[in-house]
């Protein structure tokens, strides 16, 4: 496909010639978009605008199609200008799905397995749906380790072969992360609160250790924000570690989703990724299901250590969400590979 | 507006390649964006036009005038799939032009558009031409 070269300097600023309400109006679409087509689409709505005046009309088709082009672009919407690139986005969303909902997830688990660890549920529900959440985790911890495990070795293969500067800082910053993660987690899970707790038949299958560790990888999701006079009594190193745990998780997530937008993989390995995250996402199904049998398991009225609170509320509004949109990455992802994948793949990267 | 460039592929070298059944479902693939594919591409059937041309030119012979907005999907569309082709510009507003993939893709649609219309009117013919 032929396209004319851009004049230097001309895709910086596509609208800039133009009403500052045209300008606006490009921005609705995502920015690669713009560096192509921003030039005449203006130079369009510039003249529509001229022939019939403004529009309410023409605005909201221009704001509708405008986010359309940026859900495509992120694997999350049908036909993308680039496939290839829209089906790596896909992964991208459902890579970013996965981490909030765990994130959240284990915030809610881990809470739940303190209350196991002290007292017997009001009903078999609650412990028929925390084995139900502690066993779509480790699903999820496992299918991210097999999802890793190409990423890594492309990744690997691309710095061996001295191509792989693109890689360097998102690997630095999962590293980074991951450590950080891994040290203070390991050291603050011992305050968890369960440690001491009596070993009862209800505790289910949650382990223990496992659970101290999820406590501390979370505690900065709590309600304690809301309420500063209870949260100015946390020792001081515990109030840093909430506040320096988010920023490395979040390290570990962008480090994540940027190279899995940025490494090629093989039609292969993009099909495989592909299975992985459809059973991740059930997964995320199934983990949303138990979830959801918590809190359908409490009585009216019911105020004991199981009671799901605000912060379970907002946590089940998350996986909820990362369910939803995890669903739309899932689909057009393996469209993506359908569709024109393969040959997209073959040719060489620009 | 620029005209067609004469050693370019044309729609009759092209037909001779995919089969219509092929091509009508490589215009399909473009979802919502078909229809004003089909529009777009009848329209550069003639010659070489930017969005503005295409507008008007699509008004004038289909009497629908395509927003802004979903002209320049299916244009960016057309390109993804190689049925359209931008050309050089020396000002902002920049020229498409028909490849031999669109050109064998319309004709497969019309085609089909053509079988349709032709069943239809003649049924219509039989059944309701005494009442």
């Amino acid at each position: 496909m032929n396209t004319p070269p851009q004049p230097e300097g001309s895709h910086q600023d596509p609208g800039a010639a133009h009403d500052p309400a045209i300008t606006r109006l490009l921005l609705w679409y995502p920015q690669s978009w713009r560096v192509r087509y921003g030039e005449e689409f203006a130079e369009l709505l510039a003249a529509e605008r001229a022939e019939q005046g403004p529009s309410l009309r023409r605005n909201v088709n221009v704001a509708t199609i405008g986010l359309r082009t940026r859900l495509a672009g992120a694997g999350l919407a049908g036909h993308p200008l680039d496939d290839a690139a829209a089906g790596h986005a896909g992964l991208a969303v459902i890579a970013a799905c996965i981490a909030a909902a765990v994130l959240a997830g284990s915030a809610m688990w881990s809470q739940l397995a303190i209350g196991l660890q002290w007292s017997v549920p009001h009903s078999h529900g609650v412990t028929q749906a925390v084995d139900l959440m502690s066993a779509a985790l480790l699903v999820l911890v496992l299918l991210t380790a097999l999802a890793a495990a190409p990423v890594a070795w492309t990744a690997v293969a691309a710095v061996v072969r001295g191509q792989g500067c693109e890689f360097r800082r998102p690997a630095a910053f999962m590293a980074t992360g991951l450590v950080v993660v891994m040290i203070g987690g390991r050291h603050f899970e011992n305050g968890w609160p369960g440690t001491g707790g009596h070993l009862l038949a209800h505790q289910g299958i949650v382990p223990g250790g496992i659970a101290a560790f999820a406590w501390a990888s979370t505690m900065w999701i709590t309600s304690y924000w809301a309420h500063p006079a209870a949260l100015a009594e946390f020792p001081a190193a515990q109030l840093a570690w909430m506040l320096l745990s988010p920023v490395a998780s979040g390290f570990v997530v962008t480090g994540a989703v940027q190279l899995l937008r940025r490494v090629r993989l093989s039609p292969r390995a993009f099909r495989y990724q592909t299975r992985v995250a459809n059973l991740a996402w059930t997964g995320l199904a199934a983990f949303l299901g138990g979830s959801l049998w918590w809190f359908a398991s409490g009585p009216a009225g019911y105020a004991g250590p199981f009671r799901a609170g605000a912060i379970d509320h907002a946590a089940l509004g998350v996986v909820t969400v990362a369910v939803i949109v995890g669903a739309l990455a899932v689909r057009h992802a393996r469209a993506a590979a359908r569709s024109g994948f393969r040959r997209a793949l073959a040719s060489p990267r620009p | 507006m620029t005209t067609p460039d004469p050693a370019a592929d044309t729609p009759g070298d092209a037909m001779t390649s995919p089969s219509s059944a092929e091509q009508t479902s490589a215009l399909e693939t473009l979802g919502r964006s078909s229809g004003p594919a089909s529009l777009i591409l009848a329209s550069l059937a003639e010659g070489a036009k930017h969005g503005y041309a295409l507008t008007k030119d699509i008004e004038s012979f289909a009497g629908v005038r395509l927003a802004p907005g979903t002209l320049y999907e299916a244009l960016s569309r057309l390109e993804a799939h190689g049925m359209i082709e931008a050309l050089e510009s020396h000002d902002r507003r920049r020229p498409y032009r028909l490849t031999a993939i669109g050109a064998t893709a319309l004709s497969a649609y019309l085609e089909n558009q053509r079988k349709v219309a032709e069943v239809g009117l003649r049924r219509l013919a039989g059944s309701w031409a005494a009442t």
